[in-house]
């Protein structure tokens, strides 16, 4: 018991001698100062690190959450449309292609995003200046619709490894432009993605191919709208042919895989009445379990054709999270300085 | 559950509240430890409102002070003032034993009281009180700005930084210059 009251007797003499504080900002630790800046939505982080450059350098160190952003071309500009905690927080309209280009520098900078979706259009032509000056974006689903294909797969190129799913539109995809990507170490390695639109017919056998040298995981989920008619046939002939077809009917083709215990089932989507879907056709590819049973299929395709093309069925729009108007709505539009 | 008293050796701090004992099992009577500030006023807490201050908890939790013993060696906090510290102690005593909510609405809204009670916090270690505050704080510069900011929270411009820079270096110099002639006359 001596000892302990010692050492409290010692310790409290060392609280004694603490220093007592100033009260302004520039007197906080900047332990403290990280802390609240992380309370702050951007607006507020914007506006302080335009104060001075201690400053800037602080709120510049700090990762901000959103678990919506949606950067999109509208009338020759950027329109930056920010939430956090499902509050919309921030709204910006760039004047001219170098502020838009600094500003999604600096969002991919700081930002960690559950959802990001990016339509460029046709807004950025010096593709190497994407590649050489972005850095990289942290961000858990990316949906990359409307773009220029080489932008699409230059901002591909600058998503970090963790990423989820990646939601594309491919009406601008060529054969050699799906090679590009298949090449991208996330794109190999990724959960889910999806290509909306394609207008060629040799993705399904290519990313199951991709899959086959990759020895890919089981739940590898891959879909596609296809407006061509012979994705599915091209892909039962190329599998026939080196001997892979474990089954197939109309509606589904499953192979084998290098690994005896995974295989890849392809689905094709289905009307409800049975009828196949004349204006773009639904297929999923999935890496399964060689164990699955034909009688464990799913036949309900509705909810996996609604997550490639949720406008689609009707009666699901109005639970959609991601509609645009929902997204306009909730903003206020302000001006910023970053 | 605390008392506050004016001086460590004036009036005996009150006796702990005990619960009625239980038909069941009698319960241990809670332990209770003494605080005081810049102000040397002796606030009075119970162990399990301490438990929010990891700084305090870790030093108390193997300890075994008798009450009397917790009373002759309160423990100082020479850098925190009297009234943020009972504000710290009050905060411990409401929220003893409790979830806390996600928000607390009875902070200071003055900025050199904010601030304080932020440090103090921080250097208490209580973390969910720290993120109150912080948040607090960052509601302060919503909606103004930069130049708001900077005046709110006293930040000095980049030009400002510079020339108190410029300034102390040259003071340090000259200090410097200083004592090089006079350590030179004592060598003479």
């Amino acid at each position: 018991m001596s000892s302990d009251l010692k050492i409290v007797t010692e310790m409290t003499k060392k609280w004694s001698i603490g220093p007592i504080y100033d009260t302004n900002w520039c007197d906080m630790p900047a332990e403290i100062k990280l802390e609240c800046i992380g309370k702050m939505a951007l607006n507020e982080r914007l506006l302080l690190r335009c104060t001075a450059k201690a400053e800037r350098s602080l709120v510049d160190s700090q990762k901000i959450k959103f678990n919506k952003g949606l950067i999109r071309k509208s009338c020759g500009d950027l329109v930056f449309l920010l939430s956090r905690d499902d509050k919309y927080t921030f709204a910006k309209r760039s004047k001219g292609i170098n502020e838009a280009f600094e500003l999604i520098k600096y969002i991919g900078k700081i930002g960690v995003f559950e959802n990001l979706e990016i339509s460029f259009g046709y807004l950025f032509t010096d593709t190497k200046k994407l590649i050489t000056d972005l850095g990289l974006f942290t961000v858990k689903n990316i949906e990359l619709t409307y773009c220029n294909i080489d932008n699409m797969i230059d901002v591909l190129r600058k998503v970090k490894n963790d990423v989820e799913s990646i939601k594309m539109g491919g009406d601008t995809m060529t054969a050699e432009k799906l090679a590009e990507i298949l090449e991208i170490s996330h794109v190999q390695n990724v959960p889910y993605w999806h290509i909306l639109n394609y207008e060629q017919t040799d993705c399904l056998y290519k990313v199951a191919q991709m899959w086959i040298d990759r020895n890919s995981k089981i739940g590898s989920t891959f879909q596609a709208s296809v407006y061509q008619l012979g994705s599915f046939e091209k892909f039962s002939r190329h599998f026939n042919d080196r001997d892979r077809l474990v089954s197939m009917n109309e509606k589904r083709v499953r192979i084998r895989t290098n690994k005896p215990d995974h295989h890849i089932l392809l689905e094709r989507g289905f009307e409800e009445d049975g009828e196949i879907h004349l204006y773009g056709q639904y297929f999923r590819l999935m890496v399964i379990s060689a164990e699955l049973k034909e009688s464990e299929y799913n036949d309900n395709c509705k909810e996996w054709i609604y997550k490639i093309n949720p406008e689609i069925y009707k009666e699901y729009d109005s639970a959609s999270p991601y509609s645009y108007d929902e997204y306009y709505e909730g903003f206020g539009w302000g001006s910023f300085v970053y | 559950m605390s008392s506050t008293e004016q001086g460590t050796s004036s009036a005996a701090p009150a006796e702990p509240t005990t619960a009625p004992e239980s038909a069941a099992a009698p319960e241990v009577p809670e332990s209770f430890y003494y605080v005081h500030g810049k102000d040397k006023v002796v606030h009075k807490v119970s162990a399990g409102a301490l438990q929010h201050s990891a700084l305090i908890h870790g030093m108390i939790s193997n300890l075994g002070y008798t009450e009397e013993q917790a009373k002759a060696n309160p423990f100082p906090f020479e850098n925190i003032d009297g009234d943020i510290l009972q504000m710290v102690v009050d905060w411990c005593n409401q929220h003893k034993g409790k979830p806390t909510p996600p928000e607390d609405t009875n902070l200071p809204k003055q900025k050199e009281k904010l601030f304080d009670l932020v440090l103090a916090v921080n250097y208490l270690e209580i973390k969910e009180l720290l993120t109150y505050c912080c948040k607090q704080v960052a509601m302060m510069v919503k909606g103004k700005s930069p130049e708001e900011i900077r005046e709110i929270w006293m930040i000095p411009t980049d030009a400002e930084d510079e020339a108190a820079e410029k300034e102390a270096k040259k003071r340090a110099g000259k200090e410097a210059a200083g004592e090089t002639a006079a350590a030179a006359g004592d060598a003479k």
